[in-house]
């Protein structure tokens, strides 16, 4: 018997499952994965994984409840602030993740183990850094076996990584569709001739898709082909130096250079700064959404100020330099995600409930919403109302930005196009987000005619 | 046309090497591709893995090698 509350997207593994107790996540240890998991405590693998923060620690624990079958251990890991999917990761994003679990495959190999997965779902972005969640993922591993995740590897990561990289950096968003990764033959079919002229990509990706296709739907008999130690080394290497070679340079997209090219003046900013930390200070938020975070300016003053900021943007090259700042300056507790709020992640998966909708993650404690306004009600015409019901649900203090008609960057939206936007005017905006929210604070800004809104969300909300 | 040809000689080989996996004994299942495909090249990509290392090693004894030359070299002006 299993406990009521097992996470839906852990029925997979017979090893063990993930499940919730008292709102905190555990993960049982049945009794096919006993031996991995002690291999894996005393072969030294497990301290070596957490020390270079490769692998999330964990204490065991008393079974909360009992009387499962074949119970070994339950274990408490240490909790994930936020959990993001690969197809809300930028190119670096998705390469550091690749590296890292090449990375514990070496080291398992080492200690006699390997990684049974090659999911791109089983690492998450903890202290900014891409860490294996999965701790069951670890196995014995048998002699001459060859790496039994490495077309889940290709597919999860490589696969998309020359997608992005040699073609159009928006195919990550095929992921969202194909949740146990990019189909080789499609990916081979996508991927520019030149991308043949890397080896690693000929081998891992064309002639594997290949080889897919050749043995499709034949019951083939296979002798069971062993690939010795000196194999398995070299086909990691290859991934990893497939992998690595790859680039993607953030640059000529339509938002990366937002700062340099707006009109703001230097005081509007600082003006805006200030307002920030302002509200941070009045709110004191544990977790802040930052919406339409550009390449997160604003989410480095919630940082600052003590939050763990989710910082989403829909331009992949805001969310790469953003992710790029980050690992430069070792930054813990801001996570740039691609996120688009007209098309936000919905839930996917079995039954709808593998992967959780970006609105099922939340709410936060507070959100920001700082020159955001115009481009979902004008650019792509949500009522203000609608506007308000979203920021309702996504988090309980709400810091808002309020862009005029009047104001330039308006005025470009609808240089193209007919005013059909009569009711967006700053009364219908209060009226609007009244509704939902107590307005606290209107905070004109200087120096333009934009004005930032505190609001807090009403006990009782309609619908 | 005359890029496609060593694709399809590099093809062929690795197809080769996955024949003689294909022969008999243990039937898998659907990522048998993927299977036959990593058997087939491991020896290939051991074997590049074997000479990287090789030369990392060679280059550096080299580097080694140099430093304490210009390092003697500096202690003698």
């Amino acid at each position: 018997m299993r406990p009521e509350d097992v996470l839906p997207s852990s029925f997979r593994d017979p090893a063990g499952f993930v499940f919730r107790s008292e709102g905190v996540i555990h993960r049982a240890i049945l009794a096919p994965g006993r031996t991995h998991y002690d291999r894996l405590m005393t072969s030294g693998l497990y301290g070596e994984l957490v020390a270079a923060d490769l692998l999330v620690p964990h204490e065991e624990v008393p079974p909360p409840g009992g009387g499962w079958d074949d119970l070994y251990k339950v274990i408490r890991p240490e909790e994930i602030p936020f959990v993001s999917y690969p197809y809300e990761w930028s190119f670096s994003q998705l390469q550091d993740a690749a590296l890292a679990t090449l990375e514990i495959e070496k080291r398992a190999l080492r200690a006699g183990m390997s990684l049974v997965d090659g999911s791109a779902f089983n690492i998450q972005f903890i202290r900014g850094r891409p860490v294996l969640i999965d701790t069951l993922s670890l196995r014995e591993a048998t002699e001459g076996e060859p790496w039994t995740a490495y077309g889940q590897f290709c597919r999860h990561f490589l696969a998309p990584l020359a997608l992005m990289s040699l073609q159009d950096v928006r195919l990550n968003r095929l992921l969202q569709v194909h949740l146990d990764g990019i189909p080789l033959d499609l990916a081979s079919a996508l991927l520019p001739m030149r991308s043949k002229r890397r080896a690693s990509l000929l081998l891992h990706i064309h002639f594997h898709a290949r080889s897919q296709k050749r043995y499709e739907g034949r019951s083939a008999r296979v002798t069971k082909g062993r690939v010795n130690r000196r194999g398995l080394l070299g086909l990691i290497d290859s991934l990893e130096s497939g992998a690595r070679r790859l680039r993607w340079r953030a640059a000529g997209t339509e938002w990366a250079d937002y700062y340099a090219d707006t009109n703001y003046a230097p005081e509007g900013l600082e003006a805006k700064r200030r307002a920030v930390e302002g509200f941070m200070a009045r709110v004191r938020p544990r977790t802040v959404w930052d919406l339409g975070a550009n390449v997160g300016d604003f989410s480095r003053v919630a940082a600052a100020a003590g939050a763990f900021t989710i910082a989403f943007d829909a331009d992949p090259a805001c969310v790469e330099r953003n992710y790029l700042r980050v690992r430069a300056e070792r930054e813990t507790n801001v996570v740039p995600l691609l996120m688009d709020l007209t098309a936000p992640s919905p839930r996917l998966g079995w039954e709808n409930a593998e992967r959780q909708s970006l609105l099922d993650r939340g709410p936060a404690d507070a959100v920001l919403a700082l020159a955001l306004i115009h481009h979902l009600a004008i650019g792509n015409n949500v009522p203000l109302e609608g506007a308000a019901r979203f920021f309702a649900k996504a988090g309980r203090s709400l810091l808002i930005e309020f862009v005029p008609k009047s104001d330039s960057q308006v005025k470009r939206l609808l240089v193209t196009r007919e005013d059909i936007f009569s009711r967006y005017t700053r009364e219908h905006f209060e009226r609007a987000f009244g509704e939902r929210f107590e307005i606290l604070e209107r905070i004109p800004l200087a120096g333009s005619e934009r004005a930032l809104y505190v609001m807090e969300r009403k006990a009782a909300v309609p619908d | 046309m005359s890029g496609t040809r060593p694709l399809r000689l590099a093809w062929l080989i690795v197809l080769g090497c996955g024949l003689l996996t294909e022969t008999a004994a243990a039937y898998i299942d659907p990522g048998t591709g993927s299977y036959v495909l990593q058997v087939a090249i491991a020896f290939l990509v051991g074997l590049a893995f074997s000479i990287k290392v090789f030369w990392k090693k060679i280059a550096a004894f080299l580097q080694k090698l140099f430093a304490r030359k210009t390092s003697n070299g500096g202690d003698a002006s």
